[in-house]
């Protein structure tokens, strides 16, 4: 990674090469020509610390972005509501990895605290005075304000916090100025702290860049993954749940630019679970064919209302909640589509295949009220079957025998779909019943034979 | 020496002799037909665990067998995974089920089927799952059952006769077979002594409309026209 032309951070393999800090482009080209070189870019670290920032809203509304990469979190309000500091660490941790990202994570009762125990490690402390205890072990020189002062504490005999502390605090004011002082009387809880707070979009819309293009739309979910982070953290601080969801897949421009491929998902019930929205995404990303390679993924939330709080009964009912089933609904809608996951719902009309509609379970339009004793197979062939005739009788596996009185339709006359059956129920030698019916034939073909079909089975 | 006479349940109620049926652990739900109950473990069909039914096709009665436990899940949707045939609502009706918590799921692959089963026994929401399927290799059957095992739901899984032969890690397996009024149940795995004699389950309603005692009919057809006729007149 370079600055102005100059080695900031350099990983294991470089290192080896012997590529060390400080060093020129040049130099490191020569020392080992294929070392990779990135120009870091403030603008992309500005952006990325805010997607954490977003993120992290999970925990808490107040989230603060600091100098030197650093976001400081208010959670002494949570700590109860996420099980306490070490799982609320877990967790952020968490929420971090799924960013593509590590960090220090540290806690104190201080902002500045915290800020200063991050620079050097994971520690976590939770009563002033071990804060002042851990503090006075740190090297002074990570104190931002100390810096410029650096080598003058230095030659006082200045090591840690606790030696710039201990020297008489007029004369530091008078030298060093009232930045300085101020800064450690935050740090040690003794002066009020003041963060900018981080101010969210009242509309949420989140995009990144792959690193790499994308020929599979699986390979979109760990980046889809990071932008639900930021769309959980956004809907916690705002008290809000989405209905509705957009991915937007944007394609490599080639001569021409394609439209960005849309996966709309719309949610039954409102949710703000990081969880639920992953695995959907995940299985309609499973599904969808990509037409040109994906180079950026944007994230709207299209539809959102304000969350209610899931309400916790004393005693769980066994078949879980109402909102379970739903969830498991829009789950199954989402891998194997919308006409595949059906309910059932008649229609009032004589003819058994347009009386038989099924629709998607997300149609919520009114059951029709449905006429009691009407004899009806439980199953129905899509295509009936023409069966055998042996003897003048129909023959299916056995010859059959006809065990109901028949019942004639004719319907469909005015949808051009006419029918003209007699239906009756026939007995099979091993005693199985099946639904068949003859076509009623016209005077024009009396002379030929009797056509049965096999329309359904009693399941 | 009375731990020789202590019986085997006593020891452990997960214990029981070869000679006689176990006692249900788990919850059941009551199969309507006092015959069947009679001879499961618990005196029901067992909730949360898998369940075999082998037909040697659809439509032997399979559903009309189901239909008292499918009842008592009561308000709790009933989920059709891979149904062999367009389910008709107006069958299941007359059968007796709520059309309204009834839930088909179509897959064209075995593997997303398989992935439907496991998804509902997970979030358990449904009282009853059926699942149709042609072959289903061993370990899917045993993820299958782990899953139902973690939940509160009727798991049925509904399979060719053939497959009696392969193993399975069913608590309870039964073969269909229909019969004249209605089907002839054959236990093959039970926890309990086999059973070589099959089961006659008596089905209602039946297909078969026309009573094979005509007067019977006859007189019921009586019946009905007296009814119609407003009494003053037949007075």
């Amino acid at each position: 990674m370079l600055e102005k032309d100059k080695v900031v951070i350099t990983d294991n393999a470089a290192r080896a090469a012997g590529v060390r800090l400080g060093m020129r482009r040049g130099g490191v080209l020569t020392l080992s020509p294929q070392t990779e070189l990135y120009e870091r870019d403030a603008g992309r670290e500005a952006a990325s610390l805010r997607d954490v920032g977003i993120a992290l809203m999970r925990f808490s509304p107040e989230v603060a972005l600091l100098e030197e990469a650093t976001v400081v979190v208010e959670v002494g309000a949570s700590l109860r509501l996420f099980g306490g500091l070490l799982a609320l660490c877990r967790e952020a941790k968490a929420v971090l990895g799924t960013l593509g990202l590590t960090a220090r994570i540290s806690a104190a009762p201080t902002g500045q605290g915290a800020w200063l125990l991050a620079k050097f490690g994971n520690r976590r402390v939770l009563k002033l005075a071990s804060l002042e205890q851990r503090l006075a072990q740190i090297p002074m020189i990570s104190v931002p304000e100390v810096r410029p002062f650096g080598d003058w504490f230095t030659g006082l005999g200045c090591e840690t916090i606790a030696d710039i502390r201990r020297l008489p605090r007029a004369g530091l004011q008078r030298r060093c100025g009232e930045h300085l002082l101020d800064s450690l009387d935050r740090a040690f809880g003794t002066a009020p702290e003041l963060f900018d707070w981080l101010e969210l979009p009242p509309t949420f819309s989140a995009r990144i860049e792959m690193p790499d293009r994308l020929e599979h739309a699986d390979g979109a979910v760990f980046g889809a993954h990071r932008l639900i982070v930021q769309l959980c953290g956004w809907l916690c601080a705002k008290q809000l749940a989405v209905t509705g969801i957009r991915l937007l897949l944007e394609h490599e421009r080639g001569r021409d630019a394609i439209e960005p491929t849309t996966i709309d998902i719309a949610l039954g019930e409102p949710t703000w679970k990081e969880e639920h929205l992953v695995r959907l995404l995940k299985e309609r990303l499973h599904r969808i064919e990509l037409s040109a390679p994906v180079i950026a993924l944007r994230l709207d939330a299209s539809n959102v209302e304000s969350a209610v709080p899931a309400s916790d009964t004393l005693f769980p009912e066994p078949g879980g909640s109402k909102e379970d089933h739903a969830r498991l609904l829009e789950l199954l809608v989402a891998r194997l589509g919308e006409e595949n996951v059906l309910r059932p719902a008649p229609t009032a009309d004589h003819r058994p295949e347009v009386a038989n509609r099924w629709v998607p379970v997300t149609n919520k339009s009114k059951q029709e009220v449905l006429p009691q004793g009407l004899p009806r197979p439980t199953w129905m062939l899509n295509d009936p079957v023409r069966l055998l005739m042996r003897q003048h009788r129909p023959f299916y596996g056995s010859p059959l025998r006809m065990v109901s009185p028949g019942e004639r339709i004719e319907a469909g006359w005015f949808d051009g779909e006419l029918v003209t059956r007699d239906y009756f129920v026939a007995q099979a030698e091993d005693q199985s019943c099946y639904w068949i019916y003859r076509e009623r034939a016209s005077s024009r073909h009396a002379e030929e034979e009797q056509r049965w079909f096999l329309h359904g089975l009693f399941g | 020496m009375s731990t020789v006479t202590a019986t085997a349940e006593e020891i452990h109620p997960s214990l029981w002799r070869a000679s006689q049926l176990a006692r249900g652990r788990g919850r059941v739900v009551d199969t309507g037909y006092p015959a069947l109950s009679a001879e499961l473990p618990g005196g029901g069909w067992p909730v949360g665990a898998l369940i075999d039914l082998l037909v040697q096709q659809a439509g032997v009665g399979e559903l009309r067998l189901l239909r008292p436990a499918l009842s008592a899940a009561g308000a709790r949707p009933v989920a059709l995974v891979q149904p062999p045939h367009t389910p008709d609502g107006l069958g299941l009706n007359y059968i007796g089920l709520s059309v309204e918590n009834v839930l088909r799921v179509d897959t064209q692959k075995t593997a997303d089927a398989l992935w439907s089963a496991e998804q509902i026994l997970r979030a358990g929401s449904c009282g009853a799952l059926i699942f149709w399927s042609q072959y289903v290799k061993a370990s899917s059957l045993r993820r299958l059952h782990l899953a139902a095992q973690s939940s509160e739901t009727l798991f049925l899984m509904v399979r060719p006769l053939a497959a009696a032969q392969d193993s399975s890690p069913a608590l309870l397996r039964l073969a269909l077979r229909p019969s004249a009024d209605g089907l002839t149940v054959d236990i093959v795995k039970r926890r309990g002594p086999s059973r070589a004699e099959p089961l006659s389950i008596p089905l209602q309603p039946t297909p078969v409309l026309l009573s094979r005692h005509a007067r019977l009919s006859r007189r019921s057809f009586a019946d009905v026209t007296a009814r119609g006729v407003p009494t003053e007149v037949v007075s």
